[in-house]
C-alpha cells in the first residue's frame, strides 16, 4: 500500500497509516500474546517475562541505548531488503554484503595513521559501500546477463563473503601457515584485525556505558535518502516499475537490465553501510565472530515494515527492542531468550499474512485484496 | 541536539542511581553468582553447561540459595557487553564469562568495575588484573593423551581427528596435542584431521558437517575418531557410534554422560575439569582468597566406562607415564612453544 500511495493520489491518508504503522504493531502484540501461550504451556511466567522485556528494552538509559544500537543496523539491512523487493528482487545476499562492508570499511580503518578524521572516516566508509555494493551488484549482473537467480547466488555469495572474511584475519601462525592480510600480528592465535585508528571510528554519542554512536543519524539519513530515491525520482519510478510489471516496463523503454543491476548494487551498498557503522562504531575491527545474522534479520525487518523506508524504521525499532530486552526478560524471569526468535518468526508469520491480522482485529478497507497480494507481486514479479 | 539529550539521559541515569543505592542499603546478602554463555544455550552438553554446573557446584559448596545464582544465554556476539552489564548492575559479585570469545568483553568490564569478580573460562590472560582470573587448560596435554589413547586402540594405523574451527586457539591446540602424542606411540601413523571451514558462528553448531566428516574419514580406513568441537564434534561420535568396530574419543566433559549415543564407540573423552574448577574459583572469591590472573585447571582422559576391559593394561600404563610426564614437563607436545 506504501507504493500504491505514491502511485496513486486516492489512497487515503488513514490506509497509509493502517499499513506502514498500525501494522506492525498490531503484529507484534498478536505474537506477544502466542508467545505468552507458549510460555504458560512450558509453565513459565509471561507476565514476569515481558515485565523484563520491556524493561531491558526501555526501563533505563542503558536499556534505550541497546535498544537504539540493535536498530541501527536493523535499519540499514532492512532498507536493503525492500528496495531489492520494490524492483521484484528478493535480496537475501544482505548478510554476505554486510560482511564486505565490514572488512572492506575495517581494511582502510586499520591503515593511514595520522590522517585527519574528516578525511579517514568518510573513506573507510565508503569503502565499506563500495565493497557492499560490489558484492550486491554481482548477482545483480549475474542475474541480467545469465539468468542466473538472484536468490541462489546471493545465498552462495553469503557463504563466499563469510569465508574471504574470515581467510582475512586469519591467524594460521600457529600451525605455520600464511596468515590473513588484515590479521592483528599482536594477536597471537586470534583471528582479528587490529583496532581502527580513532580517526576512522565513528563517535560515540554518550560514550559507554551507553554504547550509542553518530552511526544513528547516518542510518537515518539513508532512510531519508531511499525514501525521496525511491518514491521523488526517476530511477525509484523505473525500479517500481520493474518491480510491478518487468514486460510493460520494457515497452515503456525503461532499461530492465540497468535498473536490476543498480538496484542490487543499492541494496548491497545500503547493507555494507550497516556492516560499515557496526565495524567502526561498535565492535572497531574486525573478527569472524561479528558475522551478518543481522543480514538475514533484514528479510524480516524489511517485510513487517511492509517494504516501506519509514516502515522499515518502525520494524527495526520493534525488532531492535525485542533483542535488547531479550538478556533482561531471562535475567528476571528465566524464560529462555530463544523464546525471541519464537516471537520474531511469529512476527514474520502474522506480516506474511496480512488478512490474519486485518480479520483478528476487524480493520477493513477499501482495497484488501490489493493489500494481501502485494507482497506476493513484489518479490515474485519477474 | 546532543547536550539536551546528554542531560536528558543524565537525568534518568542519576535517579537510577538513586533507585540501585536505595535498594543496595538493604542488609548485605549472601554472594550473589552470574553467568554469561556464549552464542549458544547453558545446557549444550560442552562448555557453557560444565560452567554453569560448576556455578550449581559452588552453590551447593557454599549454601547459597537458588535466587543467588543466573545465567543469561547471549545470542549475538555483539551483546557481551551488554549482558555483563545486566549483571553488574544488579550487583552480583560474582561473575563467570564462558568462551573464548567473551575475553575481551570480560577484560574491558573487569577494568571498569574493580569492585567485581570475574572468572573468564577458556581466557588466557595477557596481563594480570587482580579481579579476573583466566581459567585455561593445557588442551594440548589433554589432546596428547587422546593420541596417545587413539594410537594404542587403532588396528588399521589410521586414526583421525573432526575439529571445530581453527580460528579458535584451544582446538588447534587440542588437534596438535593429538597428532604429538599419536605419533609418539607411531611415528608412522596417518593422522586424517579436519577443521570445520566455516565462520566462527556456524563451526561449533553443524552436527551434520561433522557426521559427513566422520563417515569420510572412515571411508579413508580410520579406525579411532577424536570429535572436538561442540555440537560438530557430538555429531562425528554419534556417526562413528552407528558403525561396527569403531572408537570414538569425545572432547571438554566426560561425554560418556553428554552424549549417550555415544556409548557404542565411546572409549574415553579429552577433558577439560572446567565444573571444579569454576566452583573451586567461586569458593574462593567467597572465602576472600581469590586472585586474579591465569589459573590451569585439570586436564586429563576421562574413565574408559564400558571399555575398560577393551583398553590393554601396558596403553594404560604408557597413559599414565604420559600423564605424569606432561605434568612434570619431561614430555613436551610441541604445541605454542
Amino acid at each position: 500500500m506504501a507504493q500504491a500511495n505514491s502511485n496513486k493520489p486516492n489512497v487515503t491518508q488513514k490506509q497509509f497509516f493502517l499499513g506502514v504503522f498500525l501494522i506492525p504493531f498490531l503484529a507484534l502484540l498478536t505474537a506477544l500474546a502466542a508467545g505468552a501461550v507458549v510460555m504458560l504451556a512450558f509453565g513459565d511466567d509471561p507476565i514476569l517475562a515481558y515485565q523484563g522485556l520491556f524493561q531491558g528494552a526501555f526501563g533505563s538509559g542503558r536499556a534505550w541505548s541497546v535498544t537504539i544500537r540493535k536498530m541501527i543496523p536493523f535499519i540499514l539491512t532492512g532498507l536493503s531488503v525492500a528496495v531489492a523487493f520494490k524492483a521484484g528482487l528478493f535480496n537475501i545476499g544482505a548478510s554476505g554484503q554486510f560482511v564486505m562492508g565490514s572488512v572492506c570499511s575495517v581494511a582502510i580503518g586499520i591503515h593511514f595513521e595520522g590522517l585527519p578524521m574528516i578525511i579517514h572516516l568518510p573513506l573507510a566508509i565508503l569503502s565499506g559501500m563500495l565493497g557492499g555494493m560490489i558484492w550486491g551488484a554481482i548477482p545483480g549482473l549475474l542475474k541480467v546477463t545469465t539468468g542466473a537467480h538472484e536468490v541462489i547466488v546471493t545465498i552462495m555469495m553469503n557463504y563466499l563473503a563469510s569465508l574471504f572474511a574470515g581467510w582475512t584475519v586469519y591467524a594460521g601462525g600457529t600451525q605455520g601457515q600464511t596468515p590473513g592480510p588484515l590479521w592483528d600480528r599482536t594477536a597471537r592465535a586470534i583471528s582479528e584485525t587490529p583496532d581502527v585508528f580513532d580517526s576512522a571510528q565513528i563517535p560515540w554519542l554518550f560514550g559507554p556505558p551507553y554504547r550509542v554512536h553518530y552511526g544513528v543519524f547516518l542510518a537515518l539519513i539513508a532512510v531519508v535518502v531511499v525514501w525521496w530515491l525511491i518514491y521523488k525520482t526517476t530511477i525509484g519510478f523505473e525500479i517500481r516499475t520493474v518491480g510491478q510489471n518487468p514486460k510493460a516496463a520494457r515497452y515503456a523503454g525503461i532499461r530492465v537490465e540497468k535498473t536490476v543491476v543498480l538496484t542490487m548494487g543499492l541494496a548491497g551498498a545500503l547493507a555494507g553501510l550497516a556492516g560499515t557503522i557496526e565495524a567502526l562504531g561498535l565492535n572497531h575491527k574486525f573478527a569472524p565472530e561479528f558475522g551478518g545474522q543481522v543480514g538475514f534479520d533484514g528479510i524480516t525487518v524489511a517485510l513487517l515494515g511492509q517494504t516501506h523506508p519509514f516502515g522499515v524504521v518502525i520494524a527495526s525499532f520493534l525488532i531492535g527492542a525485542l533483542d535488547a530486552g531479550a538478556a533482561k526478560m531471562q535475567f528476571e524471569s528465566g524464560v529462555a531468550a530463544d523464546i525471541i526468535q519464537v516471537i520474531q518468526a511469529l512476527v514474520l508469520a502474522f506480516v506474511a499474512a496480512p488478512l490474519i491480522i486485518k480479520a483478528l482485529f476487524r480493520l477493513r478497507s477499501s482495497d484488501d485484496e490489493k493489500h494481501a497480494t502485494k507482497l506476493n507481486t513484489s518479490w515474485g514479479g519477474s | 541536539m546532543p547536550t539536551q539529550r546528554i542531560s536528558w539521559l543524565s537525568l534518568l541515569w542519576l535517579s537510577s542511581v538513586f533507585l540501585l543505592l536505595a535498594v543496595t542499603s538493604l542488609p548485605a546478602a549472601p554472594i550473589k553468582v552470574g553467568l554469561v554463555t556464549d552464542v549458544g544455550r547453558v545446557n549444550d552438553r560442552s562448555f557453557n553447561q560444565s560452567a554453569w554446573e560448576g556455578v550449581e557446584l559452588a552453590k551447593s559448596n557454599l549454601g547459597l540459595g537458588d535466587r543467588d545464582i543466573k545465567y543469561i544465554e547471549t545470542q549475538d556476539a555483539k551483546d557481551y557487553a551488554d549482558n555483563l552489564a545486566q549483571f553488574i548492575e544488579a550487583e552480583y559479585q560474582v561473575i563467570v564469562t564462558v568462551g573464548f570469545a567473551l575475553g575481551d568483553a570480560t577484560v574491558k568490564a573487569a577494568k571498569e568495575n574493580p569492585d567485581t569478580l570475574f572468572i573468564g573460562v577458556d581466557q588466557f590472560q595477557g596481563e594480570t588484573l587482580p579481579n579476573l582470573a583466566g581459567l585455561i587448560f593445557h588442551e594440548d596435554q589433554s589432546g596428547f593423551l587422546a593420541g596417545v589413547l587413539a594410537a594404542g586402540m587403532t588396528k588399521s594405523g589410521t586414526i583421525a581427528a573432526v575439529l571445530g574451527t581453527d580460528l579458535i586457539p584451544p582446538v588447534v591446540a587440542f588437534n596438535e596435542g593429538y597428532i604429538a602424542g599419536a605419533k609418539s606411540v607411531n611415528p608412522k601413523i596417518k593422522v586424517i584431521s579436519t577443521y570445520h571451514p566455516g565462520e566462527i558462528s556456524q563451526a561449533f553448531v553443524d552436527p551434520e558437517w561433522g557426521a559427513a566428516t566422520a563417515k569420510q574419514a572412515m571411508d579413508q580406513g580410520a579406525d579411532v575418531i577424536f570429535g572436538a568441537g561442540g555440537l560438530t564434534g557430538n555429531g562425528a561420535l554419534q556417526e562413528v557410534a552407528s558403525q561396527k568396530g569403531m572408537y570414538c574419543i569425545g572432547v571438554d566433559a566426560d561425554q560418556w554422560f553428554t552424549v549417550p549415543a555415544a556409548h557404542p564407540c565411546l572409549i574415553s573423552s579429552a577433558m577439560k575439569l572446567i565444573t571444579p574448577a569454576v566452583a573451586d574459583l567461586i569458593g574462593q572469591a567467597q572465602a576472600g582468597t581469590f586472585e586474579g590472573g591465569n589459573v590451569f585447571g585439570a586436564a586429563g582422559l576421562a574413565p574408559f566406562h564400558d571399555f575398560d576391559g577393551a583398553v590393554p593394561q601396558p596403553l594404560k600404563n604408557l597413559l599414565k607415564a604420559a600423564k605424569a610426564g606432561l605434568d612434570s614437563g619431561i614430555i613436551k607436545t610441541g604445541y605454542g612453544n
